[in-house]
């Protein structure tokens, strides 16, 4: 099953390192610093806010089957171990490929835009003026209905350029068929209505979470080959606007970001965004782990930086508490920032 | 003034449902109302008209927000553009954007929790109104199902001199309710229009059995056989999604439908409903449903509900095309203690009380319960609410005559499963109603023939065929074309 091949590639990058709940933030794509610093420092960012919906008893219950199949151990304290056989069912090709991190949830949004942009065209050819619309989010109401006014839609012309985009795109994306078809089958039309996640795990035999990641893994590869072509896809483009991104920073890191290198302290930054110092600290290292240029020196020796990353390697670890005790005159924060920017080389 | 022509004018229609014309002439005169009108019965054109006849803004209260959005879609599908729903959804922005305009709108929706917000109360005030709307009032009165403390402060927000005729919609509501209605939204000597409750051709079957398990055996076998569309109503989520899936398996086109499914598969749902690709839905009891279809031909409960209300909404779902429907009624021996465990889930417990009069002495903040998880949403609105107006020992007393109408509402319910005369003469009467147009195949104690009211399934052709992308992109895009 997909989404326990998923959680055995998380659980292996971890390096028993972490706790089930980071896989669990993780997939659901908690914008905390810990889980921010999890994906550059573990290198987890395809996986990043794959499932937003998932809740804890469904990832619980997946845990248990993999412990079930005696891949994981687990340990009273939240942490766990791969077993052997784990280890070698871990390192099977994961059979889908996935970008979340430069998506980040908004595929979902790209895919509201196209769902309601083609339930109108729909209507339209049908000559019905008026219908209940499958996206209620005003945004993309406004969006779609700046595209369908901008793009003429009155001449009926659309319908077919659209076709034709969506054809061509779909083809060439490298991914199962049964992908393909769980993405239109999500569209609706006149009297096409779409199909329930329990419909399409019922037609595939799968389980729902699995036609879940199916579909979020279809969405990344489409949204790559629409907007690495703008010239062959104009329509998709348009849709498809601000939906990347790629800013490596949550924005509110990116805020912090800005206000640092205008010169103010943590401190001054604390006051003035009204946030803990914690988080401000969680913000510099976001910048440490994603800007290669950032300077770390007003925070951390160059001897100091280097004793971290010589004791996480000499004892193989990147948990903080452990390093604490081998070089107990550091801060937490010292410690972060050193990984982070560690995670570089 | 011809009701008749702006009836036409706006909305196609010739002639006016039961009812309609004398709520209607009560609010143009002035009058407070108090309308009981069964879903489907053209409830919302009695505010919906009015908007039109005065160029003044209508404010529609309504608790439940599924319900809020299905008003307002139903409207914008018509081609209303000045209607607005003001709701926890909005962003601050929006919200700001929709308070700036709000004389703009014909129809302004909004939820209880908003109307008490000072900003909004403000705004409201500074208002000229034609007409304000309490939807689903039952919402109101403690002793329904469906209890919303927040609803009971609308009374503040309601000027006393110099308002708009106040209109109370409800489907379902027994003497009690209507007393609660009249008393907290401060009507004044309101015109009270009551519908008959009672739907003739909707056929009462009850199906008692030795064993619970027996009665998915049962379900399976009934739905194999005869022909929807039909709403099979059960208790858990959990449930309603093994039942649908071995429908599913037998082949019959069903699916789950529940609070817990994602707006995008509830709509795709309902649609698939409405459009025939689906025979049956399994939901959860009391989940409204913003499902307007003609022709469900079966109700199946698959227990007791907990309350007459509830079994009558539920029920009221069929036959609304006036044809002939069953509505079943399993059960089985213990299902009323079920009902009693479901319908005190959300009722606040003496040790809630005491607890929040704890946090409160500490000085501390009583909403820690909630984020503790000592205590449910529902329940800590109803604490909240009133130790701010009662003594721990008031609100204690009042707890404890809570807990017993709601037993007496599960043993109303059992009465009705357990009697030996007529079920739907019991029915009616609860809602203080008598039987009028008293049908052949009236209930199972009268004796039903569900060979005349029932067809046979027919096998569908070809189902579901989940294959080929590019066939169902043509499909919405070029077919028409
Ligand atoms: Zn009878």
């Amino acid at each position: 099953m997909l989404i326990q091949q998923i959680l055995l590639k998380i659980f292996t990058a971890f390096q028993n390192e972490r706790t089930l709940s980071a896989a669990f933030h993780l997939l659901k794509g908690k914008r905390s610093g810990q889980t921010i610093q999890d994906v550059g420092l573990f290198q987890l960012h395809p996986f990043f806010g794959l499932l937003p919906k998932l809740t804890r008893g469904q990832f619980d219950e997946q845990v248990d089957l993999l412990f079930a199949k005696n891949y994981i151990l687990i340990e009273e304290n939240g942490y766990y171990h791969m077993t052997e056989i784990g280890i070698k069912q871990a390192s099977e090709a994961l059979l889908f490929h996935f970008d979340g991190w430069h998506y980040r949830g908004n595929e979902h949004v790209f895919f509201a835009r196209v769902s309601l942009a083609l339930q109108s065209l729909s209507h339209q050819a049908a000559g019905v003026k008026s219908f209940i619309a499958v996206e209620k989010d005003e945004d993309v109401q406004s969006k779609v209905r700046e595209f369908l006014v901008r793009n003429q839609f009155q001449q009926q012309t659309l319908q077919m350029k659209i076709y034709l985009e969506m054809e061509q795109s779909l083809e060439k994306i490298q991914v199962n068929e049964q992908v393909k078809t769980i993405i239109v089958y999500r569209l609706s039309g006149f009297q096409e209505p779409g199909l329930t996640w329990q419909q399409m795990a019922f037609g595939f035999h799968m389980q729902e979470m699995d036609i879940r990641l199916m579909y979020g893994s279809g969405l990344h590869q489409w949204l790559n080959e629409i907007l690495g072509d703008a010239q062959k896809y104009p329509y998709l483009y348009q849709l498809a606007q601000g939906i990347r991104v790629d800013l490596m920073l949550t924005s509110s890191a990116n805020e912090t970001a800005k206000l640092y290198k205008k010169g103010h302290s943590l401190e001054q930054i604390s006051s003035i965004r009204r946030l803990k110092l914690n988080t401000i600290e969680d913000h510099i290292v976001e910048l440490a782990m994603n800007d290669v240029k950032f300077d770390s020196k007003p925070f951390l020796t160059l001897e100091d930086q280097q004793l971290i990353i010589n004791a996480s390697e000499d004892y193989q670890t990147k948990k903080l508490k452990i390093l604490k005790e081998i070089i107990p005159h550091v801060s937490y924060f010292q410690l972060r920032l050193a990984l982070a920017k560690g995670a570089h080389y | 003034m011809q009701l008749e022509s702006y009836l036409h004018q706006y909305f196609g229609y010739e002639t006016f449902r039961p009812g309609q014309k004398e709520v209607l002439e009560q609010l143009i005169a002035g009058q407070d109302v108090i309308a009981l009108l069964p879903t489907g019965m053209g409830k919302s054109l009695c505010y919906q008209l009015p908007g039109y006849i005065f160029d003044k803004p209508v404010l529609i209260i309504s608790p439940l927000l599924s319900l809020m959005q299905d008003q307002v879609d139903q409207l914008k599908q018509m081609g209303e553009k000045r209607v607005i729903a003001l709701n926890s959804f909005l962003t601050p922005a929006q919200k700001n954007y929709a308070l700036h305009f709000l004389h703009e709108y014909r129809f302004i929706f909004i939820s209880p929790e908003m109307l008490l917000q000072p900003q909004v109360k403000a705004r409201l005030a500074s208002l000229e109104l034609s007409l304000i709307v309490a939807d689903e009032a039952h919402c109101i009165s403690q002793w329904g199902y469906d209890f919303r403390p927040d609803y009971l402060r609308i009374g503040e927000v309601i000027q006393v001199t110099n308002r708009p005729p106040v209109l109370a919609l409800s489907a379902t509501a027994t003497t009690k309710v209507l007393h609660d209605i009249d008393h907290y939204l401060e009507m004044e000597s309101p015109f009270i229009y009551v519908h008959s409750v009672d739907r003739p051709n909707i056929h009462l079957v009850k199906k008692p059995f030795a064993l619970k398990e027996d009665k998915l055996t049962w379900i399976l076998e009934h739905v194999e056989k005869t022909a929807g569309p039909g709403i099979i109503y059960t208790q858990s989520r959990a449930k309603t999604e093994s039942i649908s899936a071995q429908l599913l398996q037998r082949g019959i086109a069903a699916a789950a439908y529940h609070a817990g499914k994602e707006m995008q598969d509830r709509q795709f749902i309902q649609h698939q409903f409405l459009s025939g690709h689906l025979d049956w839905i399994v939901a959860t009891n009391a989940f409204g449903m913003g499902i307007h279809k003609n022709n469900v031909r079966q109700i199946i409960h698959e227990s007791m509900p907990s309350t007459v209300a509830n079994y009558m909404q539920e029920i009221g779902r069929a036959g609304r095309d006036g044809e002939d429907a069953v509505a079943f009624l399993l059960f089985c021996e213990g299902d009323e203690q079920y009902a009693k465990f479901i319908v005190l889930e959300d009722l606040p417990k003496e040790f809630h009380v005491v607890r929040y009069a704890q946090y409160r002495a500490n000085g501390e903040q009583p909403n820690v319960m909630l984020s503790n998880g000592e205590i449910s949403e529902v329940a800590f609105r109803v604490v909240h609410y009133w130790m701010e107006r009662e003594t721990v020992d008031q609100l204690k007393e009042r707890l404890g005559n809570m807990q017993t109408a709601k037993y007496e509402e599960v043993m109303a319910m059992l009465k009705i499963v357990e009697t030996t005369s007529c079920m739907r003469e019991l029915l009616i009467d609860y809602f203080g109603q008598q039987v009028e147009d008293k049908r052949e195949n009236c209930c199972s104690n009268c004796g039903v023939d569900l060979s005349v009211l029932l067809q046979e399934r027919v096998e569908p052709k070809n189902q579901n065929p989940m294959t080929d992308w590019k066939g169902r992109l043509q499909q919405i895009l070029l077919r028409n074309l």
